[in-house]
C-alpha cells in the first residue's frame, strides 16, 4: 500500500516534466509524423498520401547529396573544434590574468548570433570588399584576391573558418572546466614520478577528461548535422547546390516550395539518422566510461 | 449609505479613465502587416492616415522571408490582420489559395484604380476578380557610374539603349583598368535579383519567360538567348568580376558602392541609398535596355495591399486601401518621401522635380511588367531554382542552349504540380 502511494507521489513529482515533454516534444513529434504522411502545403491542402513522401525522399538525389555534404562537413569540422578547443584549454587552463583574458577573448564570439557572425565573415571574405582577403594580399600570402564561394571546397573551408571562430570558445570552456576538475595531486604525483608535460597530457589529462570530450563531441556533431544558418547566409547552397545541408534542403522544400508534408518526411528521416549515430556514440561513451 | 474605501477608489479610477477615453467611441484600430523591406514606405502611409482619421492603423513589420508562413498560418488559425502588404509576386499563389478577400466591387468602381500601374492590376487579378492593388512599388533600372563612363571616353549622359551597346560600354570601362574596374555586375547566385534585373532585358525584346500554366510558353523569344549570351561573353572576357558567381544577393548593392563597377541592374531604391551613403558618387539611372533601341523595360516589384480572408474590419480596411490610391496619399505619403507612387499619372510630380532620376524610375513603372506565375518561389527564388540554374549554367558554364532547355523542362514540371 505504501509502495503504491510512493509511486503516485513519484508520478506527481515528475508530472510537470512529463507534461512539458508531452506538450513540447511528443505532441509536436506526433504532428510531424502525421504531417509527413500528408501532402500538406503552406498554402493549404493536406490529403493523406501514406508513405508517398518517404518514397519520394528516398529517390530525391538532392536530399542525399545534401546529407552527404552535411556528413562531410561534420566529419571535417568536429575534430577541428574538439582538437583546437582542447589545445586552447590546455594553454589557458591555469587562472593567471593573461590566460583569463585570453579565455575571455576566445569565448567572446560564442555570445554573437550565428547568423550575425556568418554575415560578418561573408563580407570579410568577399572578393570585392573583404578585409580578410585584403590582409592575405597585403601579407603576400596570395597573389590575387581569392574568391571563396565559387567552388564547393573553398566555400566549405570559408564556412569552417567562420564557425570555428564563432564556437571554438564553447568547447574550450568545457575542456577548461574538465581540466581544472582533475585533482592537482594526481598531476603533482606524475611530475614527481618524472612524467614530462606531454606524458601528463596523454596519460592523465586526456583520460580524465574523456567523458567531457565525448559529450562535447556528441553535442558538436549533432549541431553540425543540423547546420543551416551559416550555409544559408554564406553560400546560399551554391555553387550549383553543392553546399546544401540537409536542414537547408528541408527548409527549401518546406518554406520556399511550400511543401510542408514532404519537408516533414525529410525531417523524420534526418532525425532517425541522427538518433542512430547519437545512440552509437552514447553507447561508446558509456563503454569508455565503464572501462 | 457609506461607500467602502475600495469602492470609492474604483469609481474614481473608472471616472478618470473615462475622461481620457477616445473622443469617438466607435474608433477602431486596424492592424497592417508589412514586410520589412517595404515597411519604411508603409510607415509613411500609416502616419499620414493616422494624422487625419479617428480610426487608426497600426503597422507590424514582418521579416521578408516569414511573410508567407505568417499569412498562411494566420489564415488557417482564423487570426489575421486587417490589412497585409506583401511582395506582389506572391499574389497569384495567395489568390488561388483563397487567402485574400475579393475587392472587385470596391476597386472596380474606384477611378484611381484605373491609373494604377498595369503590372499591379494584372498581378492582383485571379479568375476575373480583383483581390488587391499596388501599395509601395519599386522598379528595376540600370545604374551606371558616370565617372567611369567619362574615364572610358563615353558620354555620361548617354547610357546604353541596347544590350549590344551595354556590352560595348562595359568592355570599354573594364579596359580602362582591367585589374580593378569591372564593366558590369550582377549577383550570380541570386534568383530574385536576376529576375528583377536581367529578365526585363529579355522580355523587353518580346520574350515570354515563366509559364502561367503547364501548357503555356516558357523561355521563348530571342531576348532569352541574346541576353544570356551577352552575359556569358562579358563573363568570359573578365568584364564581370569573379565574385559575381557566388553573390547570393548580399552584395547586390555593396559592389556598385565601391565605385569599381561601370553598370549594374538595380532598383529605384538605390537612388536614395546612394545619395545618403555615397553623396560623392556621380551615378546615373536609365531604363534596362533590350535587343533594339526602344525595347526598354523594367520589372515592377514592390508590394501590393490586400485584405486577408477573415479580417475583422473589412469595410474600414477597404477604406484604407481606396484612400491609399488618392492624390493625397500618393503624393504626401509616398512622393514627398521620395518613394514611387503606384499611380502612373503621378510619376511627374512636384517632389520629383528636383531629382530627375526619380522621374526615370517612376516612368519605368508604366513600361514595366511582372510575371504572372504560380509557384514563383519554386521557379525563381529557390536557391536551386530552374531560373537561377539556367543563368548559372549559361553564363558560368557556357551552355546557353542547354541551360534554356533545362529551365523550360523543370519550369513546366513545377507549373504542372
Amino acid at each position: 500500500m505504501a509502495s503504491i502511494r510512493n509511486r503516485h507521489l513519484g508520478l506527481i513529482y515528475v508530472a510537470p516534466a512529463l507534461i512539458f515533454v508531452i506538450a513540447f516534444v511528443l505532441y509536436p513529434l506526433g504532428q510531424l509524423v502525421y504531417l509527413s504522411l500528408t501532402d500538406t502545403s503552406l498554402l493549404g491542402g493536406g490529403e493523406w498520401v501514406g508513405l508517398e513522401n518517404y518514397e519520394k525522399a528516398f529517390a530525391d538525389k538532392s536530399f542525399w547529396r545534401a546529407l552527404w555534404f552535411t556528413v562531410k562537413y561534420t566529419v571535417v569540422i568536429t575534430p577541428i573544434l574538439m582538437g583546437l578547443g582542447f589545445a586552447l584549454a590546455l594553454l589557458t587552463s591555469n587562472n593567471s590574468p593573461l590566460r583569463l583574458f585570453t579565455r575571455a577573448t576566445i569565448f567572446l564570439p560564442v555570445v554573437i548570433g550565428l547568423g550575425t557572425s556568418s554575415l560578418l565573415w561573408y563580407w570579410l571574405l568577399d572578393q570585392q570588399v573583404g578585409l580578410f582577403n585584403k590582409i592575405l594580399l597585403d601579407l603576400h600570402l596570395v597573389e590575387e584576391m581569392p574568391v571563396w564561394f565559387t567552388k564547393a571546397d573553398p566555400a566549405l573551408a570559408a564556412v569552417i573558418i567562420s564557425v570555428t571562430w564563432k564556437v571554438i570558445g564553447f568547447g574550450m570552456i568545457l575542456f577548461v572546466a574538465a581540466i581544472q576538475s582533475i585533482n592537482s595531486e594526481v598531476l603533482e604525483a606524475a611530475i614527481i614520478d618524472g612524467a614530462n608535460y606531454w606524458q601528463r597530457v596523454w596519460k592523465i589529462i586526456i583520460p580524465l577528461s574523456m567523458r567531457t570530450l565525448l559529450l562535447a563531441t556528441l553535442i558538436s556533431a549533432i549541431g553540425s548535422m543540423l547546420a543551416f544558418d551559416q550555409f544559408y547566409i554564406m553560400t546560399g547552397g551554391n555553387p550549383r547546390g553543392q553546399t546544401f545541408t540537409s536542414v537547408y534542403w528541408i527548409y527549401q522544400n518546406s518554406f520556399i516550395s511550400f511543401k510542408l508534408g514532404y519537408g516533414a518526411a525529410l525531417s523524420i528521416i534526418l532525425t532517425a539518422i541522427i538518433l542512430f549515430f547519437s545512440a552509437i556514440q552514447v553507447f561508446l561513451s558509456n563503454r569508455s566510461g565503464t572501462e | 449609505m457609506t461607500m467602502p474605501l475600495l469602492g470609492r477608489m474604483a469609481l474614481a479610477l473608472s471616472l478618470s479613465a473615462a475622461a481620457f477615453a477616445p473622443v469617438s467611441a466607435s474608433a477602431a484600430t486596424l492592424s497592417l502587416w508589412a514586410r520589412a523591406s517595404s515597411s519604411n514606405a508603409a510607415q509613411h502611409m500609416v502616419d499620414l492616415w493616422n494624422e487625419s482619421h479617428d480610426d487608426k492603423v497600426e503597422l507590424t513589420t514582418i521579416p521578408d522571408n516569414q511573410m508567407v508562413t505568417k499569412l498562411a498560418t494566420s489564415v488557417q488559425a482564423g487570426d489575421v490582420p486587417d490589412l497585409i502588404s506583401f511582395d506582389l509576386i506572391f499574389m497569384p499563389d495567395f489568390m488561388k489559395a483563397g487567402f485574400l478577400t475579393d475587392l472587385t466591387a470596391t476597386l472596380g468602381a474606384d477611378p484611381n484604380q484605373e491609373k494604377v500601374a498595369q503590372a499591379f492590376k494584372d498581378l492582383a487579378t485571379y479568375d476575373g476578380k480583383l483581390f488587391g492593388t499596388g501599395f509601395t512599388p519599386d522598379v528595376s533600372i540600370l545604374l551606371y557610374n558616370k565617372d567611369l563612363f567619362t574615364a572610358a571616353g563615353l558620354d555620361p549622359e548617354k547610357p546604353p539603349t541596347t544590350i549590344a551597346e551595354l556590352q560595348d560600354y562595359a568592355a570599354k570601362i573594364h579596359a580602362t583598368d582591367p585589374d580593378n574596374i569591372s564593366g558590369y555586375y550582377f549577383s550570380g547566385s541570386c534568383g530574385g535579383c536576376n529576375i528583377f534585373t536581367q529578365a526585363p532585358m529579355m522580355w523587353g525584346s518580346g520574350a515570354t519567360l515563366l509559364p502561367a500554366g503547364p501548357d503555356t510558353p516558357v523561355m521563348e523569344g530571342p531576348g532569352v538567348v541574346e541576353v544570356l549570351t551577352m552575359l556569358k561573353d562579358m563573363w568570359d572576357a573578365g568584364i564581370i568580376p569573379e565574385s559575381a558567381e557566388s553573390d547570393t544577393g548580399a552584395n547586390f548593392t555593396a559592389t556598385f558602392e565601391t565605385g569599381t563597377v561601370g553598370m549594374q541592374g538595380s532598383g529605384g531604391f538605390a537612388i536614395s541609398s546612394l545619395k545618403a551613403n555615397h553623396p560623392e558618387m556621380n551615378f546615373g539611372i536609365a531604363p534596362l535596355p533590350g535587343i533594339k533601341d526602344g525595347d526598354q523595360s523594367s520589372f515592377v516589384g514592390g508590394d501590393v495591399i490586400a485584405i486577408p480572408t477573415g479580417a475583422k474590419n473589412p469595410d474600414l480596411a477597404t477604406s484604407f486601401i481606396t484612400w491609399s490610391l488618392t492624390d493625397e496619399a500618393q503624393l504626401e505619403g509616398l512622393a514627398k518621401n521620395l518613394i514611387l507612387p503606384v499611380r502612373t499619372d503621378l510619376a511627374d510630380n512636384q517632389y520629383f522635380q528636383a531629382e530627375p532620376r526619380y522621374i526615370t524610375t517612376a516612368e519605368a513603372v508604366a513600361i514595366g511588367q511582372t510575371p504572372y506565375a504560380f509557384h514563383f518561389n519554386d521557379m525563381v527564388n529557390a536557391d536551386q531554382s530552374p531560373w537561377l540554374t539556367m543563368i548559372q549554367t549559361a553564363v558560368f558554364d557556357g551552355d546557353v542552349e542547354g541551360a534554356i532547355e533545362g529551365a523550360r523542362e523543370t519550369m513546366l514540371e513545377i507549373a504542372a504540380d
